[in-house]
């Protein structure tokens, strides 16, 4: 469930956040860390994981990214983009103590209390790992409630991996598995992770269904040919979740452009079962 | 509701004068060369009540085709963002049809789904409107076909049926009381008897329509009916209740706005993301989008159909294409062979 965002009752005003930090993904992936400009609005602040904002350039207009950062983190919120058009390159062009708006939290959420008690696997492509990231930092701080917990994450190339350093914190804990791979021809001499595309990596890892959730986010293609690979193995699509991107622009529900079917991804959505996803055209 | 009132030609007429002195806005249907729209009229003689629908339905009286949704400036060390001002002045329509007064009930649960949209809420607040019940139709008018009527009440704060002497008026709502006292001697308590109302048979089962549209997604009958369609968007804008809008942002260096403005899905970018990939790529899929939205979706979310037969898609597409007989061809399955 969604609440009415505390900044009044203009649905369509931002939080005035700051650029506090940045980090540079890949050449053109860029991690923002954004720290809210009025304290008080950043210590009522609260989200959780699987919700989205739309993330602003005065004068240049709104872009829907997640919130990357995990919601046991607070005082700040991240976001993660690839530079592709008008509003992202904006994005890129901000530097540190710069303000920009940011409107949320936004849409639904992965249910992590049904979770208790399962192990977890987590299987994402390329810029996909932001959504899940959030996820699995939120899990990673509950670690105790869940069984065994297995990240596969890989990229066309070794270039385009995400958060490369949290991936060695990832690799480096005893608590959780990792596996890395990137596209055949996408390595470099010194890559010590697999070589593969994610679903046929996936396959070859033997994933087991039983008590497990799996929570998958890739590109279109990646989805496609992972989902098979999940059920072969075994996986009910009500435990397989995933996230979906569409074009939005309010984010709560009122411009019709993400409704997909009977549902608007902003507000029924982001997050979907495998279930859920059967149950809808194929326009996203 | 209490007992109609009437009012006579020469004081409707004599109306927005009336109105406008007590601090009312008043729009009615004018006619300039061809086109006949909502204008801000004083003198009541200039109101056209003859045409069987203006060319804009009332929707951007509440749903204004560009609206400002943020103001920012620049400061010394970053950005402040302001609220515009949604306290929107008192206005009435008069010349609303059945139709158009209808389609706000659908709206209403638009705009108010979990979210409240002030600037929306504002001005239906402020809003009075009196609608005219209608005598005649014509051959693109299918109000009947989704639920609606000629003398339709839904959405209408005063109704005005037409008699030998004037109009009778059924006052049906609190801001309907209020206007009739604003206005001051110029309605009596003699209604008359209505005029016959126009006689609208129903194009199609609507009954029939949502079960059809949730079996047959892949249909060959969306390309079909579609292949003409230029994507020019006027039915989308003239619909009464088309509601999809894009938010834009328009700035100096300094200072700058955040803008609602009016967007369709009928246009290809619409749902076009940035990497190329575009959900609905095909005219066929984005009509598929219109028909589906409003006659399924919509009720399924809503218990409405965002349709009430205005007719103004058809009367003014540019190429023909005409909902209601598409409609119709969905409720009798009359769909191509594949």
């Amino acid at each position: 469930m969604t609440e009415n965002p505390p900044t009044g009752t203009n649905l369509y005003k931002p939080y005035v956040m700051r650029v506090a930090d940045m980090r540079d993904e890949t050449v053109d992936v860029r991690t923002l860390r954004l720290e809210f400009a009025n304290a008080d609005e950043g210590k009522a602040f609260e989200f959780k994981a699987g919700q989205f904002g739309l993330y602003s350039v005065f004068g240049e207009g709104e872009a829907a990214f997640c919130i990357a950062s995990s919601p046991t983190r607070k005082g700040h919120i991240e976001c993660t983009f690839r530079q592709a058009g008008r509003v992202t390159r904006a994005l890129r062009e901000l530097n540190v103590g710069d303000a920009m708006g940011f409107r949320g939290p936004y849409g639904n959420v992965f249910p992590i209390d049904d979770w208790k008690g399962k192990s977890l696997l987590f299987v994402a492509g390329g810029i996909a790992l932001p959504p899940l990231r959030c996820l699995i930092w939120n899990c990673l701080d509950r670690r105790d409630e869940f069984k065994d917990v297995t990240i596969l994450y890989g990229a066309r190339t070794v270039g385009d991996l995400v958060y490369k350093h949290e991936l060695a914190e990832w690799n480096g804990r005893s608590d959780v598995k990792l596996i890395q791979t990137v596209d055949p021809g996408g390595e470099t001499p010194d890559w010590a992770g697999k070589i593969g595309f994610v679903p046929t990596v996936l396959e070859e890892s033997n994933p087991k269904a039983d008590g497990t959730i799996a929570v998958v986010c890739g590109p279109p293609i990646m989805i496609k040919f992972t989902m098979p690979v999940l059920e072969k193995a075994g996986f009910a699509p009500e435990n397989v979740f995933t996230t979906l991107e569409n074009r939005m622009k309010c984010g709560l529900g009122k411009c019709g452009r993400c409704n997909v079917g009977p549902v608007y991804v902003c507000k029924e959505g982001p997050v979907f079962t495998l279930a859920q996803l059967k149950g809808l055209p194929a326009e996203f | 509701m209490t007992k109609p009132k009437g009012i006579t030609t020469d004081n409707l007429r004599k109306l927005p004068a009336a109105l406008a002195a007590k601090g009312y806005a008043v729009f009615a249907p004018v006619k300039e060369r061809d086109l006949v729209l909502f204008t801000e009229v004083r003198d009541g003689a200039r109101m056209h009540l003859d045409e069987i629908n203006t060319r804009k339905s009332i929707k951007e009286f509440f749903f204004p085709s560009s609206e400002c949704v943020l103001k920012y400036s620049r400061t010394e060390n970053g950005f402040e963002t302001h609220d515009p001002s949604t306290a929107s002045r008192k206005a009435v329509i008069i010349g609303a049809r059945g139709c158009d007064a209808a389609s706000l009930a659908a709206m209403d649960a638009l705009f108010t789904w979990d979210y409240n949209d002030a600037f929306y809420l504002e001005r239906r607040k402020n809003t009075t409107v009196v609608s005219i019940a209608c005598n005649r139709a014509d051959e693109t008018c299918f109000c009947t076909s989704v639920g609606g009527d000629p003398h339709s009440t839904t959405g209408s704060d005063i109704v005005l049926s037409a008699t030998e002497a004037g109009y009778m008026a059924e006052v049906l709502t609190e801001k309907g009381a209020q206007l009739v006292a604003a206005a001051g001697e110029l309605f009596n308590d003699e209604p008359g008897a209505p005029k016959p109302y126009a006689h609208l048979p129903k194009k199609f089962d609507l009954e029939k329509v949502k079960p059809w549209l949730e079996k047959n997604f892949e249909s060959t009958l969306w390309d079909e009916i579609s292949y003409k369609c230029l994507a020019c968007g006027v039915c989308t804008y003239l619909c009464p209740n088309c509601h999809c809008f894009d938010i834009q942002d328009e700035a100096t260096r300094s200072c700058g706005v955040r803008v609602k403005n009016w967007d369709g899905c009928q246009f290809p970018l619409f749902t076009k993301h940035t990497s190329g990939h575009n959900p609905r790529p095909t005219q066929g899929a984005r009509w598929r989008q219109r028909i589906e939205h409003k006659f399924r979706y919509y009720v399924d979310k809503f218990g409405c159909v965002s349709c009430v037969g205005c007719g103004r898609c058809i009367r003014h597409c540019p190429v023909n294409m005409n909902i209601a007989d598409h409609l119709r061809r969905i409720a009798e399955n009359d769909v191509p062979a594949k």
